[in-house]
C-alpha cells in the first residue's frame, strides 16, 4: 500500500444519508473474483440512465449517465474527495465498496460526526485499502458542504496536520478531522498489515498451546 | 472488576494490545464464495499458506440457485462457486459443497454443526456474521483484506474495544409475535446508526424465554442497528443446544463438561456497567413492518404509512426518497398494501422455527391468487427435518414454492429475484433498494407475518388469523 501523506483534489458531495453498501455497489457485481474493475460499477444503479448499468464483466460497456445523480454533474467530474453524509456504508460487509469508491478516483472520503460518520466495517475496509475515511464534527462538515455543494471547490487534506482546508474562490474554510492514531500511523507509513502480524509468530503460537481443550474443533 | 459478557469474551482473545491497536485471536473463520477468492488470490501472490484450515470452515450459499441447486446456469455465479472448490481443495479448509447433506447459508450451519461454541470469537467476510452471538460468542462481519489476513494468521487487528450497548427487553412476548417483531422494535428505537462503535448485549426476560434459533434472529439484525455484533450471555437454554443434540464440531462427553463449566462464567456481573443502554418492553409490542428503504423505517403492523410531519426532520429527506421508491402514499393504512412476491428464508429467519411459524399458518390455507411464495430452508439440514415434519407438504398444499437451500432472494445473485416494482413481504434483513432486486420492493417481517402475508394477498396482522 503507498503511503498517505497529504492529498489536495477536487471535492464532490452526495449529502444522502445512511447509503448502504448495496447501493454503493449491488450485490450482482460481487461475482466478479477480481479486485480491480470496479470504478466504474460504483452507484451502478443511480449512475447511469434506467437500463444503462453495465453488464457484470464488462464494466466499461454502460448506458449513458444519470444527470439528476449529484456525482454526474459537470463540476464533479474528475474529483477525488468525497463528501458524504452521515452513517456512510452501512449494511452489508463487501469491500467491493470500498473498491468501487477508490477505483472510481476518490482517496478521501469526509462524514459528519465523530463514530457517526461512517458504518464500522466500511470504515476498516477502507483503512486496508489506503482510502482515507474521515470523521468532521457537524457544524464543520455542513461549512464544508456549504462552500463545495455548488461544485469546483478545492481541498487539501493533510494526515500530518490532521486539517482539511476546503478553497472554493476567494472563500477558505478549514476544519480538524479525527482518526484514531494507529489508523494514521498505519496510512502514513502504508504498513502491509499482514507481514507486521506475522512477526508475532511466537505470541499467536504461545496462545493457541494457552487455549482450553474444548475451542479445538473435534473431528466429524 | 466486574466486566461485561462482551468484555470478558473480548478480553480473552486480546493477543497484543499497543496504544489503541489490539490483535484478537480468531477461534473461528467461515467463509463463502462471494467474498473470498480476492482474499485466497491475495495470499498465494504473496506465497502465503492457510494457517488453520482446521479452523477454516466454507459453504456455497450466496449464488446457488434454490429451484435446482446443481443447474447453476449463470456462467459467473458457477464460476465463483468453482473458485471457492478449488481454494478450498488447495487450502484444506473444511468444506461443504452443494448436496453434502452439510451445505447451506453460512450462518444456519456454524451453530447446526457445532462450529459456533459460546465464549469463542468468530468472524467471516459477512455483515451477518453477528447471528453466533446468540450463543455468547464475539462475531463480527469482515471486508476481504481482513478475511486474506485471518487466513494467513488466525487473528484479527481491531481498534480499541468497542462500547458495549446494553438491550434490554422485559416483559413477556404476546402470542402471534415472533422474535423478529423484538429486534425490529430495537432497530427502530435505537436507529441504523445507533449501534456505530458498539457491541449490544441484548438481555432481560423476553430474552431468556427465546430458543437458541430466536436468539439468532435477534443478534442476526444487530448490525441493522449499526452494532458490530450483537451477544446474549449463555445459559441452560445454550448448554441444552450442544447436551441434546450432538453437534459434529462440538465438545462431547468430558470435554463438553468442561466446556460448559467454562461457558457459565461468562456472563455480564451484576455490578458491571453498560456504557448506554435501551429497554424495550416485549409485551407492548404489536408484529412490525417496515415500510421504507433502511430498516429502521418501521410501522406497526396495525397503523400507517408515517406522513412527513409524522417523522423526526433528521430523516425526512431519506423519507421522501423513500416514499418514492417504494410507491407509497403517506397515512395509507399498512393493511391496504398489496403483496407481489412472498420470500420466507434467509440467515435470519430460514431455520426449522421460524418454517413451522409459517406453516401454522399457511396449514389449511391457500396463497392468495397472484401472489409467488417461496419458502426457502436455510440449510440442507433444515430441509431434512422440515421433510420429516410434513412441512413442505404443508407449503406445497397452500401454492407456496418448497426450495433448496441458500440465501435465495436475501440478495439478487441468484436466479431468484424481484422483478423491477414488485412488492415483497420477506423475512430477510434488508429493505434497502434494490437488495431484492433492481426496482424491487422489499418490507421486512416476521416469518408469521410474512405467511398471512401470502394467503391474504395483503398486509394482515397475523394475530388476526391464529385464533381460529
Ligand atoms: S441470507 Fe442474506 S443476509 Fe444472510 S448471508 Fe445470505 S445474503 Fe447475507
Amino acid at each position: 500500500m503507498n503511503p498517505f501523506t497529504v492529498h489536495r483534489g477536487k471535492v464532490a458531495v452526495l449529502d444522502w444519508t445512511d447509503v448502504n453498501t448495496d447501493l454503493i455497489i449491488p450485490a450482482r457485481y460481487l461475482k466478479r473474483i477480481e479486485r480491480v474493475g470496479y470504478g466504474k460499477l460504483l452507484f451502478a444503479d443511480k449512475r447511469y440512465a434506467a437500463g444503462g448499468a453495465p453488464p457484470i464483466d464488462e464494466p466499461d460497456k454502460h448506458g449513458p449517465l444519470d444527470p439528476s445523480f449529484p456525482l454526474n454533474r459537470p463540476e464533479n467530474q474528475g474529483a477525488s474527495v468525497l463528501v458524504v453524509g452521515r452513517n456512510f456504508g452501512c449494511g452489508s460487509s463487501r469491500e467491493h465498496a470500498v473498491w468501487a469508491v477508490a477505483q472510481a478516483g476518490y482517496a478521501v472520503v469526509i462524514a459528519p460526526g465523530k463514530d457517526e460518520g461512517f458504518a464500522d466495517i466500511f470504515e476498516g475496509n477502507a483503512l486496508n485499502n489506503g482510502l482515507l475515511a474521515v470523521e468532521v464534527p457537524q457544524a464543520d462538515w455542513d461549512r464544508i458542504v456549504e462552500l463545495a455543494g455548488p461544485g469546483g471547490a478545492e481541498a487539501v487534506v493533510d494526515l500530518r496536520s490532521l486539517t482539511i482546508t476546503v478553497t472554493a474562490g476567494a472563500a477558505t474554510v478549514e476544519v480538524p478531522f479525527f482518526i484514531p492514531e494507529t489508523r494514521r500511523e498505519r496510512l502514513l507509513q502504508g504498513l502491509d498489515s499482514i507481514s507486521e502480524t506475522l512477526l508475532l509468530e511466537t505470541d499467536i503460537a504461545r496462545y493457541e498451546q494457552s487455549s482450553p481443550a474444548w475451542i479445538r474443533p473435534t473431528t466429524a | 472488576m466486574p466486566a461485561t459478557l462482551f468484555q470478558k469474551v473480548w478480553d480473552r482473545h486480546v493477543l497484543s494490545n499497543t496504544n489503541e491497536a489490539t490483535l484478537l485471536y480468531i477461534d473461528r473463520h467461515l467463509v463463502h464464495e462471494v467474498t473470498s477468492p480476492q482474499a485466497f488470490d491475495g495470499l498465494r501472490l504473496a506465497g502465503r499458506k492457510v494457517r488453520r484450515p482446521d479452523l477454516t470452515f466454507a459453504t456455497i450459499d450466496h449464488n446457488v440457485p434454490t429451484e435446482d441447486q446443481l443447474n447453476i446456469g449463470d456462467p459467473l455465479s458457477r464460476r465463483q462457486i468453482e473458485t471457492l472448490r478449488s481454494n478450498a481443495r488447495e487450502s484444506g479448509v473444511n468444506f461443504y459443497d452443494i448436496q453434502s447433506g452439510r451445505q447451506g447459508i453460512v450462518h444456519v450451519i456454524g451453530p447446526e454443526l457445532g462450529i459456533t461454541l459460546p465464549g469463542t470469537t468468530i468472524v467471516c467476510g459477512d455483515s451477518h456474521t453477528s447471528t453466533h452471538g446468540a450463543f455468547g460468542a464475539l462475531a463480527f462481519g469482515i471486508g476481504t483484506s481482513e478475511v486474506e489476513h485471518v487466513l494467513a494468521t488466525q487473528t484479527l487487528w481491531q481498534g480499541k474495544r468497542p462500547a458495549a450497548l446494553g438491550v434490554e427487553v422485559t416483559g413477556v412476548l404476546p402470542p402471534g409475535l415472533e422474535p423478529k417483531d423484538i429486534i425490529l422494535a430495537v432497530i427502530r428505537a435505537i436507529g441504523t446508526a445507533g449501534g456505530t462503535g458498539t457491541v449490544i448485549e441484548y438481555y432481560g426476560p423476553a430474552i431468556r424465554a427465546l430458543s437458541m434459533e430466536g436468539r439468532m434472529t435477534v443478534c442476526n439484525m444487530s448490525i441493522e442497528g449499526g452494532a458490530r455484533a450483537g451477544l446474549i450471555a449463555p445459559d441452560d437454554v445454550t448448554f441444552e443446544y450442544f447436551t441434546k443434540t450432538e453437534r459434529p464440531f462440538a465438545p462431547k462427553g468430558a470435554a463438553l463438561d468442561a466446556a460448559i463449566a467454562d461457558w457459565k462464567t461468562l456472563a455480564t456481573d451484576p455490578d458491571a456497567q453498560f456504557d448506554s443502554h435501551v429497554t424495550i418492553d416485549a409485551s407492548k409490542l404489536v408484529p412490525q413492518i417496515t415500510w421504507g428503504t433502511n430498516p429502521a423505517m418501521t410501522v406497526d403492523a396495525d397503523g400507517r404509512i408515517p406522513t412527513l410531519e409524522e417523522l423526526p426532520a433528521s430523516v425526512r429527506e431519506e423519507a421522501g426518497r423513500a416514499y418514492q421508491y417504494m410507491g407509497l402514499t403517506p397515512g395509507t393504512p399498512v393493511s391496504e398494501i398489496p403483496i407481489d412476491v412472498v420470500f420466507i428464508g434467509s440467515c435470519t429467519n430460514g431455520r426449522i422455527e421460524d418454517l413451522r411459524a409459517a406453516a401454522q399458518v399457511m396449514k389449511g390455507r391457500k396463497v392468495a391468487p397472484g401472489v409467488r411464495t417461496l419458502v426457502v430452508p436455510g440449510s440442507e439440514q433444515v430441509r431434512s427435518q422440515a421433510h420429516a415434519e410434513g412441512l413442505d407438504r404443508v407449503f406445497e398444499e397452500a401454492g407456496a414454492e418448497w426450495r433448496q437451500a441458500g440465501c435465495s432472494m436475501c440478495l439478487a445473485m441468484n436466479p431468484d429475484r424481484l422483478q423491477p416494482g414488485q412488492r415483497a413481504a420477506s423475512t430477510s434483513n434488508r429493505n434497502f433498494e434494490g437488495r431484492q432486486g433492481p426496482g424491487g420492493r422489499t418490507h421486512l417481517v416476521s416469518p408469521s407475518m410474512a405467511a398471512a402475508a401470502a394467503v391474504t394477498g395483503r398486509f394482515t396482522d397475523v394475530r388476526r388469523l391464529l385464533d381460529r
